[in-house]
């Protein structure tokens, strides 16, 4: 446990995030990178880069919150030390999602109105699930919960946000590859290290299953709602880049990003993240639940 | 522009930033594994001198954990994401240290850290560890921050700096590079408490009382730490001189 | 700040000589970003003897300078433990820092 935790330690942190993938960006991109004036200057579009970039802010405060309040719960210092690097991995994207709110218009004063004008109803109850388990300081679940369930979850939604931006929005996309590059790490520590503990700790099998399907819930229900009301600046995102020639050729998952519709996206990535979860808690031990269908 | 042009807000917000954290630890962190130049040579230390030294660092592990562990806890606890993000990088930075002392330690041939640790590590400490992580449990952001980044803080600058004055080369820099740290967390901590009791000096007697509560603590752990350290009573330097300074700016005289 | 330090600032007004102005130098502090660096430096103790543009932070011992000559109610930062000051006059002249909260 203790060699492969050592890939975890502080040092390797500062060699691969500070000497390595963000060295010389300026929150998470290139100094030179700015948002797209097309986008700036298209008020359907700013606004659902708003919408979209509260939501990313909420699940990272959750995520702040829970790495922090799971430090105190970690039964060896390797885990303490990982879990230490994730709180900061956290609170970089906590900043540098809130500094994109302000690149994309939001006045300081207006940043925590915006934040509770926007946040999906859903979005909250999935944090509050979590954030019960690590109140009660329940390392195991607290760990399935944030580094598989939520960092799952995170990373496949930067995964389909960095493919739809990388021509569209190179600045954004940058951006999104730091934290992708960041969440790789997460999962892997909570795939790693919980295997273990769950063989260790079998009574608590069913009670984990419990909260991962109360999870999956809210998220679908999260998905539907951002991705209902998307339809409108899907479409003014697409004629913004037939105007300047920009053909996205790209596919994600076996989904035309071109030409996919709301639903269709929705779909795939609802399906792609569940797919994930599956896998994932499959080789710790778990028995993934299938959600309720939201309604 | 000179830093003292900002606006205070403005000064805040970039001082408590994941961004500025991250620049100033590339800056003295950068070509230091372990926080010291790879090349210093393992000193010639004889057996007292050995035991000596792991005693010592033991109870810096003990105090760093510490840390992590009310640090991350106090992240909860934050009045606003500015002081929240500023906790998760000081987080990271006793994480840090706590792995950089375990790293000396496994350098100077101990395999069984956590036994280690436990082994050697002072009552008084610990008294205090268990008080600070009591007032964190309790959500008591006031009285966690004070004995936590007030108090364990200044403890540690002062033990720390002595050490490095009269520690091998290796062991120097690394203390050197975690005072760099412990600046920040001191000046957070004085700095929120003080801009608390500017607002609410009705709070200032409550932690008087808090500092009453803790200074024997306080006082048996540098005792401890020096005896470690192998000074005699004469030889010690001012007793928390910095700590003492820094409750008579907030105003937590007796 | 305390109200003796409030005083000294209102004494020294107007009528001042012109300030002097320094170019300032990169010393090797590396604790902050390096655009800030050159306005920080490590202090050296007691016997390290200050410019009229410098002044040590009372929290964390760090030299702080300016790019002008500072004066009794400038306000300067510290940036490496986050601390807002004023300037103030001791009774023999020196200049030191004050912490306001």
């Amino acid at each position: 446990m203790t060699d492969f935790l050592s890939q975890y330690s502080i040092q390797r942190w500062l060699e691969m995030c500070p000497q390595g993938y963000l060295e010389d960006t300026v929150y998470g991109h290139g100094p030179d990178q700015h948002e797209p004036e097309e986008l700036l200057d298209n008020e359907v579009l700013r606004e659902a880069s708003i919408a979209v970039t509260v939501q990313l802010v909420a699940g990272e405060r959750c995520a702040l919150a829970a790495s922090s309040g799971l430090v105190n719960a970690a039964p060896d210092y390797p885990s303490k030390r990982f879990l230490a690097t994730q709180t900061l991995d956290e609170a970089r994207h906590v900043e540098i999602f809130t500094q994109r709110l302000f690149d994309l218009g939001v006045k300081k004063d207006d940043l925590e109105s915006t934040i509770q004008a926007y946040t999906n109803p859903n979005l909250v109850k999935f944090a509050e699930v979590l954030l019960e388990k690590v109140a009660d300081g329940d390392f195991v679940a607290g760990v399935v919960g944030q580094n598989i369930v939520l960092e799952g979850m995170a990373f496949t939604v930067f995964e389909l946000l960095q493919a739809t931006s990388v021509e569209a929005n190179p600045k954004f996309a940058h951006t999104l590859a730091g934290t992708i590059a960041d969440e790789r790490r997460h999962v892997g520590f909570g795939e790693n290290r919980i295997g273990s503990l769950i063989r260790q700790h079998p009574e608590k099998r069913a009670e984990i299953e419990r909260m991962q399907g109360e999870m999956s819930y809210h998220m679908l229900a999260t998905f539907a709602d951002v991705f209902g009301a998307s339809g409108e600046s899907m479409d003014e995102g697409r004629k913004m880049a037939e105007a300047h020639g920009v053909e996205p050729e790209a596919t994600w998952h076996g989904a035309d990003l071109a030409h996919a519709s709301a639903e269709e996206m929705e779909a795939v990535l609802s399906d792609t993240v569940l797919k994930e979860f599956k896998v994932r808690l499959g080789r710790i031990g778990l028995e993934y639940q299938s959600p309720k269908v939201p309604a | 522009m000179e830093p003292h042009e900002l606006d205070q807000d403005d000064f805040i917000a970039q001082v408590q930033s994941f961004e500025f954290w991250f620049e100033a630890v590339e800056g003295y962190l950068g070509d230091k594994p372990y926080g010291r130049d790879a090349e210093v040579p393992e000193p010639p230390l004889d057996d007292l001198e050995r035991d000596a030294l792991v005693t010592t660092l033991c109870n810096y592990c003990v105090g760093e954990a510490a840390a992590l562990e009310a640090s991350s806890g106090l992240v909860r606890l934050a009045p606003n994401h500015h002081a929240q993000i500023f906790l998760a990088t000081q987080v990271a930075d006793e994480a840090r240290h706590l792995e950089v002392f375990l790293h000396r330690l496994a350098e100077l041939g101990i395999t069984d850290a956590r036994a280690e640790v436990e082994r050697r590590a002072n009552p008084g400490l610990l008294a205090f560890k268990e008080r600070l992580l009591r007032f964190v449990d309790a959500g008591d952001w006031e009285a966690a921050v004070f004995a936590q980044n007030v108090v364990l803080e200044s403890m540690e600058d002062t033990v720390f700096r002595f050490h490095a004055s009269v520690a091998d080369p290796k062991t120097q820099q690394v203390l050197e590079g975690v005072v760099a740290d412990e600046r920040r967390h001191l000046g957070f901590g004085e700095n929120d408490l003080g801009r608390r009791l500017a607002r609410h000096p009705e709070d200032r007697e409550r932690l008087a009382a808090v500092r009453a509560e803790l200074d024997p603590l306080v006082l048996r752990s540098f005792e401890e730490a020096y005896e470690a350290l192998g000074l005699g009573r004469d030889d010690r330097p001012s007793l928390g001189r910095d700590y003492l300074h820094s409750v008579e700016r907030l105003g937590l005289t007796a | 700040m305390s109200d003796a330090a409030e005083a000294l600032v209102e004494a020294a007004g107007d009528g001042a000589a012109p300030r002097r102005t320094f170019e300032l130098e990169d010393t090797g502090f590396l604790e902050v970003p390096k655009r800030w660096r050159r306005f920080y430096r490590h202090w050296g103790g007691p016997d390290d003897e200050l410019g009229p543009n410098e002044v040590v932070c009372p929290v964390c011992k760090v030299v702080i300078r300016s790019h002008r000559e500072l004066r009794p109610g400038d306000k300067v930062y510290c940036m490496p433990c986050m601390s807002r000051m004023v300037v103030v006059a001791r009774p023999d002249g020196r200049l030191e820092a004050e912490v306001i909260y």
